[in-house]
């Protein structure tokens, strides 16, 4: 008796401390009195709520970058950097798929609504310096990095021109690229330091350049209208959407000609590499599609439903998620006002998960965002623990890297804080629908400009006034079966570029007129844009807007582009050292002194 | 003298399309197999030196071996994730994809991936590649 429950005992006490070394290997939290604020390193008791990596948006028309958190797309800020944001590499390297090789430091975004491109400085939140470019420029995006990360390319869509520009001083080069109308648009670089490659859609090829000294050495004809161009992370090819043959072109970098071309869903604007150059992703507007194409094979592999129009997008730096930056939501979310929310459409491309192809996450997003790239988590410091002093004045590691900031124009002691203007110096009003004749006619002093916008156009395109008028412009949109989109909620805009950008961005939806008064005391010829996303040949919607000068007629020779490339409007007047580039350095870079590799 | 000549004609058949194989300008590298010209070398760690590191690569028709030189600004991560790493941190066996270029006779690279063998798309690769379908091999 005494044998068997010796045993009994023994057994129990056995299993009882089988149960506790087996849940003690569960779970063990850092009591709340033990942990220790000050560390960077992650602890088990970190909230799960972290993300693991961070989509940044330029947000077109809302002047400001948002930050999203993948995968669990919340919204965590924006960032206010200038009129019109169209997309930005993050500094660093361009080696690598569209988000590259990031430092952490620095994205630099392109603001067409300006003609600028601001410095964002990633470590403190806000932008950092802004590069007046010279004028008349007209940029659309700034997308090429070179791989040093010393310089950026820049296309001039608005007046057919392209600049390389120097990160350390704003320094630029421009050329123009001939024969007119020339609309250089989405660029890219060369991983090897060779070459910049940038769609034409006037010409309907990817002009090819000279990274170093930068030069044009070679038009290649493409697909119709050609949009998203981007180099594969191998370097061996360029992906090309043709946005009106619905085909995707593959380039041979080195032998800079077209070797195959992929029949893709119809509308494709953008492409994504992943980051072994295996599968690039496009986003398909009218097909409302995500083409899938296999970069081996050069084949179409799969093709995604999205929910609404899709017009760029992004993939996580881990390959795991892509997002479909959609451009219409009707019907989708609840009213908030006159103009809509558009979405974001989170894809899992994880060809393993159970939700393989599956939209898994549909956010409401504001403004109108143009290009987005993702960045993990974990290049940002955590500025809160303490640690500021040490990452203001020392930087931070990445590994066994040491990365600080440059200490550049202006920024030898201080981190700043700027907050560029959206829309100064503008008196907006809404009006119901206004069914004047459209033109120019003069009330009193004042010169009344009415102009209607349709899927894809201007009446009129070409308007001229004279320097020092008062200036009373009135949008409305005369669309009725909104173009191919057949989409009801297809809202028109009216943006003159440069001096003139944060005066106008007006916006009309059907039914609704917006009018904005302003003096015209700049003179030049300035090219406006649809800001708004309407359509597939939105980006080729485009007009005039001439401030002749007395005696003459404005060109793109005479204005008054020196004034006006001092952009003093954009920041306050205490802020304008952090105003960079402008006319004074135009042409000062030493080609090959600096090489881009 | 014949016997000379017969050994440099043999050099020659040996060494030339090797040479011109590399790199030559307006060359196509595309369905060729990887090229020291490319912008991405995928493979596994053999040799490491002082911040150099040897590979073999994978998932082509035929390995071939690079070494890289590792910039000043070159960092190490893992691919999931971004956990960064030290040099010293990385070992033989690892699978590691490569970013950089080839300058002045060195591929010169500037950031490396230490790949999850479970990542979906290193399976594919593999999968790829044991179907014939190889990497760098562009069917076009």
């Amino acid at each position: 008796m005494k044998k068997a429950f010796a045993l009994s005992l023994a057994t129990l006490v056995a299993l009882v401390s089988f149960a506790v070394s087996a849940s003690a290997k569960t779970t063990v939290l850092t009591p709340f009195d033990k942990r220790d604020w000050h560390v960077i390193a992650p602890q088990d008791s970190d909230a799960p709520l972290r993300d693991y990596a961070i989509l940044y948006d330029a947000g077109g028309v809302d002047g400001a970058l948002g930050v999203i958190g993948i995968p669990s797309m919340r919204t965590y800020r924006h960032i206010k950097c200038g009129v019109d944001l169209h997309n930005f590499p993050f500094s660093g390297s361009n080696a690598g798929n569209n988000n590259g090789t990031p430092d952490g430091k620095y994205l630099y975004v392109s603001d067409k609504g300006s003609d600028t491109i601001a410095e964002v400085n990633l470590q403190t939140g806000w932008p950092e310096r802004i590069f007046a470019l010279p004028k008349p420029f007209g940029i659309h995006h700034s997308a090429a990095l070179s791989p040093n990360g010393k310089y950026l390319w820049a296309t001039g869509e608005l007046t057919g021109k392209m600049l390389k520009l120097r990160l350390s001083d704003g320094a630029t080069t421009v050329i123009d690229v001939p024969p007119a109308p020339s609309a250089p648009d989405y660029p890219d670089t060369g991983r090897a330091g060779n070459y910049v490659f940038s769609g034409n859609y006037y010409h309907s090829t990817v002009m090819v350049f000279q990274q170093d000294p930068f030069k044009l050495v070679k038009e290649i004809p493409v697909g119709k209208n050609p949009h998203g161009t981007n180099v594969n992370p191998t370097n061996r090819v360029v992906a090309v959407c043709d946005k009106l043959s619905a085909t995707l072109s593959l380039i041979d970098v080195q032998q800079l000609r077209v070797r195959k071309v992929i029949p893709v869903g119809a509308g494709p604007l953008h492409n994504q590499w992943d980051t072994l150059g295996k599968y690039d992703y496009l986003s398909c507007f009218v097909s409302d599609s995500t083409s899938k194409i296999d970069g081996i094979r050069g084949q179409l592999v799969d093709e995604f439903p999205i929910h609404y129009r899709v017009g760029h997008n992004s993939i996580a730096p881990d390959n795991a998620y892509y997002c479909s930056q959609n451009k219409f939501s009707t019907g989708l979310f609840t009213p908030t006002g006159i103009v809509f929310a558009v979405n974001f459409e989170l894809q899992d491309i994880d060809e393993t998960s159970p939700t393989y192809g599956k939209s898994v996450k549909l956010i409401p997003v504001d403004g109108e965002p143009h290009e987005g790239r993702m960045i993990f988590a974990n290049y940002i410091q955590r500025w809160n623990t303490g640690k500021g002093a040490e990452l203001f004045t020392k930087g931070y590691d990445l590994g066994d890297v040491h990365i600080s900031f440059d200490k550049g124009p202006g920024l030898a002691k201080v981190r700043p804080q700027l907050e560029p203007k959206h829309a100064d110096n503008t008196s907006k009003v809404w009006i119901p629908r206004d069914d004047g004749k459209p033109g120019i006619t003069k009330e009193g002093d004042v010169y009344v400009v009415r102009i209607k916008a349709f899927s894809y156009g201007y009446v009129p395109r070409f308007i001229h006034v004279p320097k020092g008028a008062k200036v009373r412009m009135i949008l409305t949109n005369i669309d009725k079966a909104a173009g191919l989109t057949k989409n009801p909620d297809v809202t028109m805009g009216l943006a003159v570029y440069g001096y003139y950008g944060m005066r106008t961005m007006l916006i009309s939806p059907r039914g609704i007129s917006q009018v904005a008064e302003f003096v015209a005391d700049k003179a030049g010829e300035y090219e406006f844009y649809c800001q708004h996303f309407c359509g597939p040949l939105h980006l080729e919607m485009r007009g005039t807007f001439f401030v002749d000068p007395p005696g003459g007629q404005a060109s793109l020779a005479n204005g008054d582009y020196d004034s006006v490339s001092m952009q003093e409007q954009l920041l306050d007047e205490s802020e304008s050292e952090f105003i960079v580039g402008t006319n004074k350095l135009m042409n000062t870079l030493k080609e090959g002194n600096e090489p881009t590799i | 003298m014949k016997k000379v000549l017969l050994s440099l004609l043999l050099v020659g058949m040996v060494f030339v399309p090797a040479l011109t194989k590399s790199a030559s300008a307006g060359e196509s590298a595309v369905g060729n197999g990887s090229a020291l010209t490319d912008a991405l070398q995928i493979g596994e760690i053999t040799g490491l030196g002082d911040r150099q590191v040897t590979i073999k690569t994978k998932f082509e028709k035929s390995a071939k071996t690079y070494t890289l030189h590792l910039l000043p600004e070159c960092y190490v991560m893992t691919a999931k994730r971004a956990d960064f790493k030290k040099f010293s941190e990385l070992k033989k066996g690892d699978l590691i994809a490569a970013y950089g270029w080839y300058k002045d006779g060195k591929w010169n690279a500037r950031r490396i991936d230490i790949l999850d063998t479970n990542d979906y798309l290193v399976k594919r690769l593999d999968m790829d590649a044991k179907a014939g379908v190889y990497f760098k091999h562009e069917q076009y």
